[in-house]
C-alpha cells in the first residue's frame, strides 16, 4: 500500500515539476485517479517494464519523462546496419544546439538482451564515445524488448546465434512520451528529425 | 518522273533527319534528360479534384484542356465472390469491386494523391504498383496496407501514355491472377484528340482447380498458374462480360477508341477485332503510332490504345487471336454497331454455304468414359434443366441457336423437331459420336456435319433433358444411365 | 503480511495486464516439440521448438467478453490509444455486449496484439511464437507435417480466398494431428513475435538481398517460395502493427510445459 502511495506521490511531483504549462485540472485528476491517467493515452510511459542502463541502474521508462527522447533499437555485436544507425544518431546529436542539449536524451535500446549485458553496453558506449549523461543505453527482458519494438513498429528477428535482422527506425518522442516523428532507413536525410527535435525543445 | 521526285524528296528528308538526330543527340548530351519530362515534372498544380473512377467497359470524362491538378484517387480493395461464367464462381480480389479495377484518368503534370483502402472484411494485405509512377516499386513500397487500413502516397504523372497498375504483394502472381489489375491513363497536355466512343477492355488469364466450365466455386490453382495452363482467358474479368446485352456499342460513322490492357498474369494477347482494321494504334500505350493494323500485341502488364472508324453496321467480335483462347476459354467480346448498311464497303452475304464453327468444348479430346469430373450432380428435373441449359449455352447454342430454331440451310432446328422426338437413343448417339450426312427434319433436308461432343454422361443427359423439355418437344427425361448404355456400344 | 501487500501492490502498479489470477476455461493440448524448417528460418537451418501446450480453439467472443468484464481497462471505451487503433472491438454493440449478429462461439477478432497478449498473460499463458504457431499448423488430420502434400496447401490456399470465414464458429474446421482446431480456415491469429517478419510489402524487393533496410538480410529469402500459403501468412504478419485490430484477426494462447513435473 505504501508503495502505491509513494508512486502516486512521485508521479504527482514529476508532473508538476516538468510540465509547467499543464493546468490545475490535470493535477486534480492525478489526485483522484491512479497512474495511467496522468499521462497521455499515446505515451510510451504507459508501458510498465523495467530496464537496466549501461551504468547498471534499473529504471522505468517513465523516469525519462520531461526529456525529449530520440530512440533507436540496435545490438552491440551487429556489424552491418547498427554502426551506421549509431552514426546517424551521432549525426542527429551534433545538430542539436548546445543550449538545447540538456533537454534531449539519446536512447539506444538493445534488441539482444541476452548478449548485451550492462557491462557490454558500457563498453560499447565508451568505445563509441557516448558515455555521458546524454546517451542512455537500455536493456530489458526479452518480452519487454519485443513489446517495446511493437510500440515503435520496429521489426526484428534473430537469424543466427549472433545476428538479428531488424528495421532501421529512429523515433522522436516529446516530453510526455508521445511519438512525434520517425525516420526509416540508413543514412537517410535527417532534416525533419532534427527539425522535430528543435521544435520540441523550443516548447519545453 | 514521279519516282525521281520521290527519291529527291526522301533524300532531303534524310538530310533533315540526320541533322535533327544530330541536334537531338547534342541536346541529350547537354541536358541528360529530355525536355518534355523536365517540363512535366515542373508543371505546377492548381486546385484539388476528386478523380472520377469508372468500372469497365466505361472510362471517365476526357481531361480535355483542363489544367494540371491535385487529383485525389480513392481506391477500395474488395475480395469478393463473382461469376466467371454460368454456374462457375470465383473469388476475385479487386481494385474498386471490378476486374479489371477502376479506370483512372489523369493528365501530364497532375499530382495524384492516392488513397488505397483495404476493406476490413478482407483477409489479406495488398498494395499497388502503378506503372505510371516514377519511384520505387511504382508505389508498392508506400502502399502496403493491412485489412481495415488505408495507405496514402502521392506521385506526379510525368510521362503520357496508358499504364497498367496491379497489386505487388506476395505472392504477386496470385494477387494478379485473382484480378488485381487495371489501367491508368495519362493524357498529354490538351488531351487526346476527341473521338465519339471510348471503352475500357482488359484481358486476364485465370487458373481454376476445376476444368473450364466445371460448376461451383472454383479455387485458384497455383500449379496451373505456374505451368501457365489457363482455364479461362477473358476480357473484363469474366466470360460474357462484353457479349450479348453487355456488348459495347457504336453508330455507323463513329470513331471508337479502345483502351486495351492486359493484366496477365501470364499470357500475351494478340488483340484483334474481327471485321475491323485499326486505323491507329498507339503501340504499347506509348507515343508511337502505327496505322492500319489488323492485330496488335498487348504484353502482360502492358497496354495499347486502338482507334478505328466503324463504317458498317453489325456485330464485331473482339478476340485474343491466339484463337483457342477466344472460342474455348472466353476471350471474346462484342462491339455492336448500328446504322445504315453501306454495300460499297461490305456487301452482305452473296453466297451461302456450309461452315462448321467450333463449339465450346474441346473436340476430339479423349476423356475417361462415363466418369464424372467430380461436378455437382443434378438431382431434380429443375436442376437438370439448369445444368443442361448451361451446357447448351456453351456447346450447342452457336449452331442450334438460343431458342433451338437452328439456322436455315445449315443447322437443323431442335425446337418442335420430329427427328429429335422420334428416337431418343439416336439423339444420344449423335451427341456422343457426331453425325455427318443428309437428314430430314420437319420436312427440310439438311446436309452438314456435327462433331462428337466432349461431354460426360451426366452432361449429355442434362443437355438432352433440357432440349427435350424445351421449345415444344416431347418432355422426355434422359438419364446418365441411358447415356452410359449408348456409350458402351449398347 | 506487509510483504505480501507490497508484492501485490507492485504487481498492480507494474503490470497493466492486471492480476495473474483468472480462470482458464479453454482446453489445451500438448504439442510435442521438434525441429522443422519454417518459410523464414534462422540462417537456413532447422528451428527447434520445445514442447508446449496450445489452446484447442481460438478465443471466442464469449470468452473475451468475460475478460473485458473483469478487466475494464480492455473495454472498447477504456483501452489506451497506445494499445489499440479505432477498430478495436468496433463490431461490438458497446463495451459489454456483442452485436446481435455475432455468435458467442465465433472467434474474437478486432483485438490488438497488446490486448491479445494481456488476455493470455492473465490466464498464466502467453501468445505463441511464430515458429510455434507454424510448427503446430503444419499438421493435417493425420500427420504432424503435411506441408509436402499439395492437397494440404491447396486447401489452405482456398481458405485464404474464402471471404468472411470469421462469421463461423470455433471447431468448424478440421481437428489436426495434435488435436487442435481452426489453425486454418477461420481467422488469422496473433503471434508473440509477429513483428519478427521483415517484409516491406514490396515483395519483389524483398527478394533483393542487398535491401539496405534490414541488417542480416539473409533471412529475407524464403526457404520454399512455392509454399504460397505460408508466404501469405508471413506477408499478412508483415503488414500489421501491434496496435492494429482486424476483422479477420483473432488469437489463441499457449503455455510452456513445466519440465520439472
Amino acid at each position: 500500500m505504501k508503495n502505491i502511495i509513494t508512486t502516486i506521490l512521485s508521479l504527482t511531483l514529476f508532473v508538476s515539476c516538468n510540465v509547467e504549462k499543464k493546468s490545475d485540472k490535470v493535477l486534480q485528476k492525478v489526485d483522484t485517479e491512479i497512474s495511467s491517467n496522468t499521462i497521455s493515452d499515446m505515451s510510451i510511459y504507459n508501458l510498465p517494464s523495467t530496464w537496466t542502463t549501461q551504468n547498471n541502474q534499473d529504471i522505468e521508462l517513465k523516469e525519462l519523462q520531461g526529456d525529449i527522447l530520440v530512440m533507436v533499437m540496435i545490438y552491440t555485436t551487429c556489424k552491418a546496419a547498427c554502426p551506421r544507425l549509431v552514426a546517424d544518431m551521432r549525426n542527429i546529436e551534433s545538430q542539436i544546439p548546445v543550449k538545447d542539449k540538456e533537454k534531449v536524451k539519446l536512447i539506444l535500446v538493445s534488441i539482444d538482451p541476452e548478449t548485451d549485458t550492462p557491462e557490454r553496453l558500457k563498453n560499447f558506449a565508451q568505445e563509441n564515445n557516448m558515455d555521458n549523461e546524454q546517451w542512455v543505453f537500455l536493456r530489458g527482458t526479452k518480452e519487454a524488448t519485443r513489446e517495446f519494438a511493437a510500440v515503435l513498429a520496429v521489426n526484428y528477428k534473430k537469424i543466427s546465434p549472433m545476428d538479428f535482422s531488424h528495421s532501421n527506425i529512429i523515433s522522436v518522442f516529446d516530453t510526455n512520451g508521445v511519438l512525434k516523428h520517425q525516420q526509416e532507413g540508413l543514412g537517410v536525410n535527417n532534416k525533419e528529425t532534427v527539425e522535430t527535435i528543435l521544435e520540441l525543445a523550443k516548447k519545453s | 518522273m514521279r519516282l525521281k521526285l520521290k527519291l529527291l524528296e526522301s533524300k532531303t528528308l534524310c538530310h533533315i533527319m540526320i541533322l535533327a538526330l544530330f541536334f537531338s543527340l547534342y541536346s541529350c548530351i547537354n541536358n541528360g534528360e529530355s525536355k518534355a519530362i523536365e517540363n512535366a515534372a515542373d508543371i505546377s498544380v492548381s486546385k484539388e479534384m476528386i478523380a472520377e473512377l469508372t468500372a469497365p467497359p466505361n472510362v471517365p470524362t476526357p481531361v480535355g484542356r483542363r489544367k494540371a491538378k491535385k487529383l485525389i484517387v480513392n481506391m477500395e480493395i474488395l475480395e469478393e465472390v463473382g461469376e466467371m461464367t454460368d454456374g462457375v464462381e470465383y473469388v476475385y480480389w479487386t481494385f474498386g469491386g471490378t476486374v479489371p479495377g477502376s479506370f483512372i484518368r489523369t493528365r501530364v503534370g497532375d499530382e495524384v494523391e492516392f488513397h488505397l483502402k483495404n476493406h476490413p472484411d478482407n483477409k489479406l494485405p495488398h498494395n499497388i504498383d502503378l506503372h505510371a509512377v516514377t519511384g520505387p516499386g511504382g508505389g508498392a513500397t508506400s502502399s502496403f496496407v493491412a485489412p481495415g487500413k488505408e495507405a496514402q502516397f502521392s506521385f506526379k504523372v510525368i510521362n503520357p501514355g496508358l499504364y497498367v497498375y496491379h497489386c505487388a504483394t506476395a505472392p504477386v502472381g496470385m494477387h494478379v491472377a485473382n484480378g488485381m489489375y487495371g489501367l491508368i491513363l495519362v493524357e498529354p497536355e490538351g488531351g487526346l484528340p476527341p473521338v465519339d466512343k471510348e471503352y475500357y477492355v482488359m484481358q486476364g488469364d485465370f487458373y481454376t482447380k476445376g476444368e473450364n466450365g466445371e460448376r461451383g466455386l472454383q479455387p485458384f490453382d497455383m500449379q496451373k498458374a505456374v505451368d501457365e495452363d489457363a482455364d479461362y482467358v477473358v476480357f473484363n474479368g469474366s466470360v460474357g462480360s462484353m457479349t450479348g446485352d453487355n456488348a459495347i456499342t457504336a453508330n455507323v460513322g463513329e470513331t471508337v477508341r479502345l483502351f486495351v490492357g492486359n493484366g496477365g498474369p501470364n499470357l500475351v494477347s494478340s488483340f484483334h477485332v474481327i471485321g475491323e482494321i485499326f486505323d491507329k494504334v498507339m503501340v504499347e500505350g506509348g507515343d508511337m503510332i502505327n496505322e492500319n493494323v489488323q492485330t496488335t500485341l498487348v504484353p502482360a502488364g502492358g497496354s495499347a490504345i486502338v482507334e478505328f472508324r466503324v463504317d458498317v453496321p453489325g456485330t464485331f467480335i473482339l478476340v485474343d487471336h491466339s484463337i483457342f483462347r477466344a472460342f474455348n476459354k472466353g476471350a471474346l467480346g462484342m462491339l455492336k454497331v448500328q446504322g445504315e448498311e453501306n454495300e460499297k464497303i461490305y456487301s452482305g452475304m452473296q453466297e451461302e454455304g456450309i461452315y462448321q464453327p467450333e463449339g465450346g468444348g474441346i473436340q476430339e479430346m479423349p476423356i475417361e468414359e462415363g466418369v464424372s469430373r467430380g461436378v455437382v450432380t443434378a438431382k431434380t428435373l429443375a436442376e437438370k434443366m439448369e445444368f443442361g441449359k448451361a451446357t447448351y449455352m456453351q456447346t450447342c447454342f452457336a449452331c442450334h441457336q438460343a431458342e433451338g430454331q437452328g439456322i436455315a440451310n445449315a443447322f437443323p432446328p431442335l425446337a418442335e423437331s420430329d427427328y429429335l422426338n422420334a428416337d431418343v437413343n439416336r439423339s444420344i448417339d449423335i451427341v456422343l459420336h457426331g453425325k455427318t450426312g443428309e437428314i430430314t427434319v420437319n420436312g427440310v433436308v439438311y446436309n452438314s456435319v456435327m462433331t462428337k461432343q466432349d461431354l460426360t454422361d451426366e452432361e449429355v443427359a442434362n443437355v438432352l433433358t433440357y432440349v427435350y423439355n424445351s421449345w415444344g418437344n416431347s418432355k422426355k427425361e434422359v438419364t446418365p444411365a441411358m447415356v452410359r448404355v449408348r456409350r458402351s456400344g449398347h | 503480511m506487509i510483504s505480501l501487500f507490497r508484492f501485490l501492490a507492485i504487481i498492480t502498479v507494474v503490470s497493466y495486464s492486471g492480476s495473474i489470477y483468472c480462470q482458464s476455461n479453454n482446453e489445451m493440448t500438448l504439442v510435442k516439440g521438434g525441429s522443422f524448417m519454417p518459410l523464414y528460418g534462422v540462417d537456413s537451418s532447422m528451428v527447434i521448438v520445445q514442447d508446449f501446450k496450445m489452446d484447442v480453439y481460438p478465443v471466442t467472443n464469449h470468452e473475451y467478453l468475460a475478460f473485458v468484464k473483469k478487466y475494464p481497462k480492455w473495454q472498447r471505451s477504456k483501452i489506451l490509444k497506445l494499445f489499440s487503433d479505432d477498430s478495436y472491438l468496433v463490431h461490438w454493440e458497446d463495451d459489454l455486449s456483442l452485436n446481435k449478429d455475432l455468435l458467442p462461439e465465433s472467434p474474437i477478432t478486432n483485438v490488438s496484439w497488446f490486448a491479445a497478449k494481456s488476455y493470455c498473460e492473465c490466464q498464466g499463458k502467453r501468445l505463441p511464437t511464430v515458429d510455434e504457431w507454424e510448427y503446430a499448423a503444419m499438421a493435417n488430420e493425420t500427420m504432424p507435417d503435411a506441408r509436402t502434400l499439395p492437397e494440404y496447401n491447396q486447401k489452405i490456399l482456398s481458405w485464404y480466398e474464402t471471404p468472411k470465414t470469421f462469421k463461423n464458429t470455433i471447431g468448424s474446421t478440421f481437428k489436426n494431428y495434435w488435436g487442435i482446431y481452426d489453425l486454418h480456415g477461420l481467422v488469422w491469429e496473433w503471434t508473440l513475435d509477429f513483428n519478427s517478419v521483415l517484409i516491406s510489402g514490396e515483395s519483389r524487393k524483398d527478394v533483393d538481398k542487398d535491401s539496405n533496410l534490414f541488417c542480416g538480410s539473409a533471412a529475407v529469402g524464403a526457404s520454399d517460395l512455392m509454399n504460397y500459403a505460408a508466404f501469405m501468412r508471413y506477408a499478412f504478419r508483415g503488414s500489421i502493427k501491434a496496435n492494429y485490430s482486424g476483422r479477420n484477426l483473432g488469437f489463441r494462447c499457449v503455455k510452456d510445459v513445466d519440465k520439472t513435473q
